[in-house]
């Protein structure tokens, strides 16, 4: 499955990053675009960006303090209003305590396929994208 | 990019056996499908069928070589694929640097 992994360190305990994860007010300070979310199963969340485009998705597990995943929806709508496809894809958001804070890590996977795994990582050549 | 095509890409490579044939004439060069099949462990009548899948997601192309099809790799959908997921993480990178900073920045000014 065609995916990408980041991670980040967090400051603080999860509790205190959880709301970052599912409050709009909160995500939109950091996600780059105005969020609405409906924090739980079969919820819908709304991402707009500055440019006008906008994505929904749909919140598909929610596991308070550990685990956000949602599915976007495989459009989007761009800034002149066409409507344009999106590969479907998974985000899974989990938050892992570690000392001194949290560990953030983002799970992004095309679900519209087997593919083999891409390690985004380093800058990954073709082949290496291939075989992996 | 155009992300529909990343579909038919995506859904084209999928296969281990079109992985191979992709390998192959990377690494070979221009290739008909009789001699693809020569190093592969399927029928020619396999590798054609491949190809045409990989050309009909633009990446193969085919040139016509007397009874034969000559075919060679495009590397611009590959490109556009491996962009995509490029483009992605460089997404989500920016993000959690803007969720770190969020946070440490909150945090500072309690």
């Amino acid at each position: 499955m065609a995916s990408i992994e980041r991670e980040v360190t967090i400051p603080v305990p999860p509790e205190d990053v959880w709301p970052l994860m599912i409050d709009a007010d909160q995500v939109s300070a950091w996600f780059g675009a105005d969020v609405e979310i409906d924090p739980r199963p079969g919820g819908r969340a709304t991402f707009r960006w500055a440019d006008g485009t906008e994505r929904a998705a749909m919140v598909e597990d929610v596991e308070p303090e550990r685990r956000l995943a949602f599915r976007w929806l495989p459009f989007q709508s761009t800034t002149d209003g066409d409507i344009v496809i999106m590969p479907p894809a998974r985000v899974v958001i989990t938050l892992h305590p570690v000392t001194g804070g949290t560990r953030v890590r983002v799970v992004e996977e095309l679900t519209v396929n087997r593919w083999p795994r891409v390690e985004t990582r380093g800058a990954g050549s073709l082949l290496a994208a291939i075989e992996a | 990019m155009r992300r529909d095509r990343t579909d038919a890409i995506f859904s084209a490579l999928a296969d281990p056996t079109r992985r191979q044939v992709i390998r192959a004439l990377s690494e070979q060069g221009p290739a008909t499908a009789t001699s693809l099949a020569a190093n592969l462990p399927v029928t020619r009548q396999a590798v054609t069928k491949h190809l045409g899948t990989l050309a009909d997601a633009g990446l193969v192309t085919a040139t016509r070589r007397g009874r034969e099809k000559l075919y060679q790799v495009s590397p611009q959908p590959l490109t556009d694929a491996v962009s995509w997921m490029a483009e992605l993480g460089a997404r989500w990178d920016e993000r959690l640097a803007a969720l770190r900073e969020h946070v440490v920045s909150t945090r500072r000014r309690r």
